[in-house]
């Protein structure tokens, strides 16, 4: 055959960037999907390994491209064919679904054939089952403390119980358990008159902007766990933040978002959660609200993980209108423009030492604190680079990963302790956990300065 | 009779090596002469599929009838070449009514084991089928792995006395007093396991009784002793795409056409086929269209092919024969029956029977009936027993094993491992050395590739169909190297360059009619990386020897670089 017979006209390939990756949904009711197509846009380029913060110091561990499309595509689908167990080290940073230049449905694959070993071949009465659905139902912990937040506070850090914990579930004694707020934000929320009086701030606040009263500026608020148990400072700033611009917010029943039930296989415990969030935000969407987290991890979860693992009733509309909170002002609001004219005094007039969560990079949000933050008065902010902070939610809470948590930590510590600023920020909350645990610094949400820049 | 009969069987194909099997276990000597690697012919080019004998249902079922009965015995026979997958004649909503029924009922007819399925029930066993599928026949089809198969059988003729020649090519038939006595052969590289550059050269092989199984060539061994053997080669393409999008074999229940059947095999997908005559079974057009026309009619069926990646796509010749008398036009509607051709009875010309025809799954009862034919003429009475023995590596075995801990192998390569080596996953698998993964892509570790060397010498094509290295997605960008490096200590340098270099060649041959979309990048990125990290862009490097003591060669023990007082990119230490 010859080529100078065929017509000239070239057009060239799209490039692939993985969005035409629609996994077959197998079996209609369940949740098993078939990966091993995901296998076709790897070239074996290797560039998620060497993007994988665990393969980088954990020698044990295949690294993505074996944990992903080749272990997907060396599977067969008979029962009997297992998941290695390595999968089990993935600490599920993602950053292997930026890294990939031809759009493999990495984490995906990992999630997926992470909650087959666990389902599958994990002994649910081991020590590592039980300490991992612990660490992965964080929630109910939490749940349990917030009820006695100080005596939790005391309990959960007493150097015994943690000895204990330490020998018998391998939860590691290296770390502080966060405390527990004595209010959490829910009761703050409810205190305050809850949605009524957001929406009388809210419209409030239009009419002083200028804007039409009746406008139809409306959020529903997915806190998630820490900023609910832990954190409520930050989601005090959220609502604060965004009644400020005029939104009416409101904050629908929820659970876990599921992001340590994903990184521990326990898929089965994430979609319980999944199904309430997703029931109470798509009827929410229906109605125009938008659904936004302080949490990137939280959003991740709802925006990508959800729709990829889970076929659920409203998913992809919930997916397709879940935004992290910073990022959902900067898209609708001159947020630069506020920023720019404000200016920040008090507590929070400090120079920041900025951790981009791996989840917020998967976003396209790693650079946003940084670039807002930059033209505010009273306060600096300085990016530690882009490596990952090491903990990915549970995996630094294990003792066997604990080390290898910390070494993943080290460029992000040594970033931190050269920048100007004694004070650390991210929007992820293990990250922060990492970054005070390596640093001894405080570490603040960007909603946070956000509120003192903007509030009066 | 005074002595052991020999036997020369031409064609390392699945009907030589069959044969080859089936006399050497009768306790005759044989000599099984191929020109290129085993397999290199037909039985290489071929989708892999077992018939249950559905496909010949309405058409031939006195080859259903063949094919149902061997597939029973490779089943038992061939366990790690076989896997059974099961099979389904998928009818879509044009296709008529009348031949689905006909083909219920020839299966019925032969003894096929077939069932109706609704198309939902399809879709949950298949679920990239086509929605508007209307039903199904389900049968005993399956896949099996031709390469290990015909090794297999190979090595178990060498078990029982026989001597196997590889690249060695017939260049002419001994004849004395109107007899054939003989061949002359062409060794490639010296008899015995192929090494790269030791000399080639001529033997005359004198046998009792020579068997032509050379399939599509068999005309042209004929042509050496002018006896006319019209073999009417027909050609068929096949695709390969990079994952399963079926795993079960998925044929059109049509009567007959192109592009009606979907194999699939190991971790890939085979799709064939087509089906039109070609003058010469080693030169014939290869056409892109007929790779699209294909891709494109198993659409209907399994619409994501449309989209899939393909990684290469591959076309082998049919040796299909018909007697002269037959006269048949359409290459399709050739019988896939063998003919015994015995050249005293036809042409007068005693010593030699050519057979001709067939096909892969009855491979086995061919023999048995040619080895029938050749012991009768020397008067042996054996027993046939290639339908009852395991073949090497099919003895007992169980995939289900602790991979870790038995061969501190992660499990998805272990189960493959043991998939391929069947029987000898221990022998082979267990070993106190090293053993990492040679070829990520189809799960081949060091030891599994050892293996194959010391079966088939320098020869990395041969270690190729014998593991299943580089026949994954990036069909050998990744590993060719590492597998030329497995060569080096038992091979110097320039064997390996060579093994390297055909083995590379060979992979891209099929790739050229896979250049788009996923495998184009695949193959800019292999080039990319064999052009700058192996310097394949430039001049080979095997024209003057490398002077390898200019070059650093490390830190040695003590902390010092050892060798040559230079530095890898050829300046001085310290510049």
């Amino acid at each position: 055959m010859s080529d100078a017979e065929e017509s000239p006209t070239f057009e060239p390939a799209a490039p692939n960037t993985g969005d035409e990756f629609e996994p077959v949904d197998v079996f209609p009711d369940s949740d098993d999907f078939d990966l091993r197509p995901g296998a076709d846009s790897c070239y074996k380029c290797s560039t998620c390994d060497t993007n994988c913060p665990v393969a980088e110091v954990d020698d044990d561990f295949p690294g993505p491209k074996f944990q992903g499309p080749e272990q997907w595509r060396l599977k067969q689908t008979d029962d009997d064919y297992t998941v290695d167990d390595s999968i089990m080290s993935c600490s599920n940073c993602m950053r292997c679904d930026n890294a990939c230049p031809s759009g493999v449905p990495l984490s995906q694959m990992h999630n997926t054939a992470r909650g087959e070993y666990v389902s599958e071949q994990m002994d649910t009465l081991s020590v590592e089952y039980v300490r991992n659905r612990i660490l992965a139902n964080y929630r109910t912990s939490a749940f349990l403390a917030s009820k006695v937040p100080r005596l939790a506070n005391v309990a959960m850090n007493f150097g015994p119980a943690r000895w204990l914990m330490e020998k018998t579930l391998g939860v590691t004694r290296e770390r502080d358990f966060p405390e527990f707020a004595t209010q959490t934000f829910r009761e703050w929320w409810a205190d305050r008159g809850g949605a009524d009086a957001s929406r009388r701030n809210a419209r409030e606040r239009r009419e002083r902007r200028g804007e039409p009263t009746d406008g139809e500026k409306k959020v529903a608020y997915f806190h998630g766990c820490y900023s609910n148990y832990n954190t409520p400072e930050v989601g005090k700033a959220m609502v604060r933040v965004y009644e400020h611009f005029g939104y009416e917010v409101v904050a629908p029943e929820q659970r876990c978002s599921g992001t340590p039930m994903f990184a521990n296989g326990m898929l089965a415990d994430a979609r319980r959660h999944a199904e309430v969030n997703v029931s109470s935000m798509s009827d929410l969407v229906e109605e125009g609200y938008d659904a936004v987290a302080s949490c990137t991890s939280c959003s991740m979860a709802l925006r990508q993980e959800y729709p990829e693992l889970f076929d659920i009733d409203g998913i992809e509309e919930v997916a397709a209108n879940t935004f992290e909170a910073l990022e959902y002002l900067r898209i609708n609001e001159d947020l630069t423009g506020a920023v720019r004219e404000a200016e920040v005094s008090g507590d929070l007039a400090r120079e920041f030492a900025y951790h981009a969560p791996c989840h917020a990079r998967n976003q396209g949000l790693d650079r946003q604190a940084v670039e807002l933050f930059r033209d505010l008065e009273g306060a600096g902010i300085e990016d530690v680079g882009e490596s990952c902070s090491g903990i990915s939610g549970t995996y630094g809470w294990k003792e066997e990963k604990y080390e290898k948590s910390m070494e993943i930590g080290e460029e992000m510590f040594e970033h931190m302790a050269h920048a100007e600023g004694e004070v650390g920020m991210t929007e992820c909350p293990t990250c922060a956990m990492q970054m005070e645990h390596g640093s001894g610094y405080e570490i603040r949400h960007p909603l946070e300065l956000l509120e003192a820049a903007l509030v009066e | 009779m005074a002595s052991t009969p020999h036997i020369a069987v031409l064609g390392g194909g699945s009907t030589g090596a069959g044969i080859a099997r089936d006399l050497a276990m009768r306790g005759l000597d044989v000599t099984l002469l191929e020109q290129g690697n085993l397999t290199h012919g037909t039985t290489g080019r071929m989708h892999g599929l077992l018939h249950s004998g559905g496909r010949y249902a309405v058409s031939d079922q006195a080859s259903a009838t063949e094919c149902i009965e061997e597939n029973r015995v490779l089943r038992d026979i061939a366990s790690h070449c076989v896997e059974m997958t099961g099979g389904l004649f998928v009818k879509r909503p044009e296709d008529s009514e009348a031949y689905f029924e006909a083909k219920l009922q020839g299966c019925a007819d032969c003894g096929i084991p077939a069932e109706v399925v609704s198309g939902e029930e399809a879709r949950a066993m298949e679920p990239h089928l086509a929605k508007d599928v209307d039903k199904a026949i389900s049968v005993p089809d399956g896949a099996v792995d031709p390469f290990r198969l015909v090794v297999a059988n190979a090595a178990s003729a060498q078990e029982h006395g026989a001597r196997i020649e590889t690249h060695s090519k017939v260049t002419d038939l001994l004849v004395e007093d109107g007899e054939i006595v003989g061949v002359e052969v062409e060794h490639a590289s010296g008899p015995g396991k192929r090494v790269h550059g030791t000399e080639g050269g001529t033997e005359e092989i004198r046998a009792d009784y020579v068997v032509n199984a050379t399939g599509a060539w068999a005309g042209r061994i004929g042509d050496m002793a002018d006896l006319d053997i019209a073999v009417r080669p027909s050609k068929g393409v096949m695709t390969i795409m990079n994952i399963r999008q079926v795993d079960t074999v998925i044929n059109r229940c049509k009567p007959k056409g192109d592009a009606d059947i979907i194999v699939p095999h190991e971790t890939t997908a085979i799709l064939g086929t087509t089906d039109e005559e070609v003058e010469d079974p080693e030169d014939y057009p290869e056409e892109q269209w007929e790779v699209d026309m294909m891709i494109d009619t198993l659409s209907e069926l399994v619409p994501m092919l449309q989209e899939a990646r393909t990684i290469r796509s591959f076309w082998g010749v049919r040796p299909l024969y018909e007697p002269p008398d037959v006269g048949s036009t359409d290459p399709t509607d050739i019988t896939r029956d063998f003919f015994l051709l015995d050249h005293e009875d036809r042409d007068g010309m005693p010593g030699m029977t050519s057979i001709v025809g067939g096909k892969f799954t009855t491979y086995r009862m061919m023999g048995e009936q040619i080895s029938d034919h050749v012991c009768g003429k020397f008067g042996i009475d054996a027993t046939c027993r290639t339908a009852a023995e395991p073949l090497p590596g099919s003895e007992d075995f169980s995939v289900l094993r602790d991979y870790m801990d038995e061969f501190g192998l992660r499990s998805p390569i272990g189960r493959r491992s043991v998939e391929r080596l069947g029987s000898r996953a221990d022998e082979v698998l267990q070993t106190d050395r090293p053993n990492p993964t040679v070829c990520e892509c189809e799960g081949v570790t060091r030891a599994e590739v050892q293996d194959a060397i010391t079966q088939s010498g320098s020869d990395l094509n041969a270690v190729r169909i014998r593991t299943r290295a580089t026949m994954g997605n990036c069909q050998g960008g990744i590993c060719s190297h590492r597998l030329a490096n497995e060569l080096h200590r038992e091979y110097d340098q320039h064997v390996v360059r060579q093994a390297w270099d055909e083995l590379l060649q060979e992979r891209w041959k099929g790739q050229r009619h896979a250049l788009w979309g996923e495998q184009l990048s695949q193959a800019a990125l292999n080039y990319s990386l064999h052009a700058t990290t192996q310097n394949r862009d430039h001049d080979p490097a095997d024209g003057d020897p490398v002077d390898f003591a200019a070059f650093d060669d490390g830190v040695d023990h003590t902390g010092g670089s050892g060798g040559a007082d230079v530095a890898a990119d050829g300046g001085r230490h310290g510049d």
